[in-house]
């Protein structure tokens, strides 16, 4: 996680991005433009609206998740970034480069070398091996059979799947499928990884080690990662930005330990009513300037520890206050009180988000 | 007086109608000829119960200058034959090559030492079904037929096949593919497929004698690959349009152009449609190779024609079941060859 301070550039920006289905969208737009909201879009003018008016902009070397029940149109908006739907209106940038405008040649290239793509059903080639499914987007790109077989082989190994790339994928488990997809998009060493669902489809334990799998990877690459889920506690866990959707409209966005002490919208608020938020909230949102109070532990806490770590190591007592520390170095105090209102604060808070 | 008669009559169109009397010599009716032979120059009022369907040929009777039925079929007759000649120009050179292909086929059957052929097809069947069982049936099946006398027939049947089902999947899987492509050309082509496929046998014959000289091979030929070829085009069409949208979906985000798309992907995955489609082409051929032999393509057929034309009941019934044996051996080679790459491509 990073400090709101140092951030990386933006990568990919979205801007007013539109996209409606039906017949006619473009007249659809102008209704949408109005104010006409989605049901009204589809009962009186046969429109769906899939994305109404997204702005987002995803900074190079986060994990942006966009978080939605179904029918909220994340999976429309992933599309979007590698123009595998075309868009009704709106502007979307990778680097500075237009997507939009890119001809279909420059696209393919787009595709080829710069964004990679892990799927919800995985979407693996039946007929081809896993080392040959993990070399995909080399041997699109014309690399030659020792190359392909290098560097999937060295992704396989790095998502644990030493030597099954002989195998083929109807013969691995759903969680070691998705590996191998999770390879397939490694493979390409594009910067920016577009993750659908990607372990939507998993057991709860298996989705918890690719979690962590994915997290490791990240700090070890540094990719953009574009992370698409329904799941909240996934959502939060692998956030750097937060984005939720409802109706293809952007309820709230921002770093997720702010959207959880401060939601501005009903809808968020019954979101994350049932989360642990002590195994959620990080020392760091809610810890005083230095010197706000006086320290009275000898021991300090790492400003990145969850409020359970610190409940466990508090024992329960709320009349302690810890020094906070980032490598070392104190940035701040933690009163315990603060930790026990934190922890049940849940009602929209709409003078802080002002 | 005809039971139209007054119709016309009524219509102001008897000028007409009469105007076209001299030209035509209308055939009697048997009616009218027992008429005539009883001295009666008119025939009587019919009744309602008996007033006939207002067809061309009844009409005509009450106006000559109406076209009579038979009219139609000359029309076409005519038609047809005015275009035959150009047609042919442009289709014989077309359809040369399968003349020539058929031609080689035989006469590579004929010219072959038995031993050599039967050592080849079962190498052939061995290399596509991978199954000693298979090979097995097939020794015993063409053992059984040469024993019988029937083998130079059955090498010619199968002779054709070959040549007209390699045709067939040639032209049909490329259709297939641009079907799967293009909604337009399937909304155009199911038709014609249904056409092909509804259209008796024997129809087929009837245009081609005319198209092509009874002693080249292609008149045979074309005629089984118009029946044939039309389930290897559907189920290419269908196998392509089988193959999981996310598969494709993931295909394109990989940025594959369309032709590694295609070829990498959505004909691998409907490669087991495609080969379902080839075994029902190669059983349909051989359906048309048998009434084929009425227009002089080689084979069991001929006995079959024959012992229909000359009542030689065993001579036809032998042949029959020849048949028999050839279509369990090709069906059973085909499938096993179809489970094969199942086996291989298993989700």
């Amino acid at each position: 996680m990073k400090d709101t301070a140092e951030r990386a550039p933006v990568k990919i920006a979205i801007r007013h991005l539109y996209k409606i289905f039906g017949p006619d969208p473009l007249k659809a737009l102008e209704k949408v433009r109005e104010g006409v909201d989605k049901p009204t879009l589809q009962a009186e003018y046969g429109h769906v609206l899939g994305l109404n008016d997204v702005n987002i902009a995803m900074r190079a070397g986060e994990i942006t998740v966009v978080m939605g029940l179904s029918g909220s149109g994340k999976s429309t908006l992933i599309r979007h970034l590698n123009r595998l739907i075309e868009p009704t209106a709106g502007e979307i940038t990778v680097d500075g480069d237009d997507v939009l405008a890119a001809s279909p040649a420059q696209l393919r290239q787009l595709r080829r070398e710069r964004m990679s793509m892990v799927f919800q059903k995985f979407a693996l080639m039946p007929h081809r091996t896993v080392l040959e499914n993990a070399a995909t987007a080399l041997a699109v790109r014309g690399a030659t059979r020792a190359e392909q077989a290098a560097e999937a082989t060295k992704w396989l190994n790095r998502v644990g799947l030493e030597g099954y790339g002989d195998s083929y994928p109807h013969e691995l488990s759903g969680g070691m499928q998705q590996r191998v997809g999770l390879a397939r998009a490694l493979t390409s060493n594009a910067e920016i990884m577009l993750m659908d669902e990607a372990f939507s489809a998993l057991d709860p334990l298996i989705r918890t080690d690719m979690q962590n799998l994915l997290l490791d990877i990240q700090r070890e690459l540094g990719k953009t990662i574009v992370f698409i889920t329904h799941d909240l506690d996934e959502a939060l866990k692998l956030a750097d930005h937060l984005v939720i959707l409802k109706d293809g409209r952007i309820v709230q966005q921002g770093e997720p330990q702010r959207i959880l002490l401060r939601p501005n919208d009903p809808y968020i608020v019954n979101f994350i009513s049932d989360i642990n938020r002590a195994r959620v909230l990080r020392v760091r949102s809610i810890m005083r300037d230095p010197g706000a109070a006086p320290v009275s532990e000898a021991e300090s806490v790492d400003h990145n520890a969850t409020l359970e770590d610190v409940i466990c190591l508090s024992d329960g007592d709320t009349r302690k206050t810890y020094a906070v520390t980032r490598d070392d170095a104190a940035v701040g105090v933690l009163v315990m009180k603060d930790l026990v209102r934190a922890l049940v604060r849940s009602a929209p808070a709409e003078e802080d988000a002002a | 007086m005809t039971p139209y008669t007054g119709l016309f009559d009524s219509l102001g169109l008897r000028a007409w109608c009469d105007s076209g009397a001299e030209q035509r010599t209308t055939p009697l009716s048997m009616n009218e000829l027992i008429a005539r032979a009883r001295g009666e120059t008119e025939t009587p009022d019919v009744s309602l119960w008996d007033t006939p369907f207002p067809s061309l040929d009844a009409l005509n009777r009450a106006c000559p200058a109406m076209p009579q039925s038979r009219d139609l079929t000359r029309g076409l007759e005519r038609g047809f034959l005015d275009v035959k000649d150009t047609l042919a120009i442009v289709l014989d050179p077309l359809t040369q090559p399968l003349s020539w292909m058929l031609r080689t086929a035989l006469s590579g059957v004929d010219a072959a030492p038995w031993w050599l052929m039967i050592g080849l097809l079962l190498l052939l069947t061995w290399g596509v079904a991978r199954s000693g069982r298979v090979v097995a049936l097939v020794a015993l099946s063409l053992g059984g037929l040469a024993f019988i006398d029937h083998y130079d027939y059955a090498m010619q049947t199968l002779a054709i096949i070959f040549v007209c089902a390699f045709i067939c999947v040639l032209l049909g899987v490329p259709l297939g593919i641009a079907m799967a492509r293009s909604d337009r050309l399937r909304r155009a082509m199911i038709p014609v497929l249904d056409m092909l496929q509804t259209l008796p046998p024997f129809v087929y014959l009837i245009p081609l004698i005319f198209l092509f000289s009874v002693t080249e091979p292609k008149l045979y030929g074309i005629a089984i690959i118009l029946y044939a070829i039309v389930p290897v085009v559907r189920l290419t069409d269908l196998g392509i349009r089988l193959v999981e949208p996310e598969v494709v979906e993931a295909a394109d985000a990989f940025g594959m152009t369309d032709r590694q798309k295609l070829w990498g992907v959505q004909v691998p995955l409907a490669l087991p449609n495609i080969m379902a489609g080839v075994n029902q082409t190669i059983m349909m051929s051989l359906a048309m190779v048998v009434i084929a032999s009425l227009v002089s393509a080689p084979g069991l057929g001929v006995l079959v024609l024959r012992g229909i034309r000359n009542l030689e009941l065993g001579v036809g019934l032998v042949a029959g079941l020849g048949i028999v044996v050839l279509a369990i051996l090709l069906d059973r080679v085909t499938k096993v060859a179809l489970q094969r790459v199942n086996a291989a491509r298993k989700e």
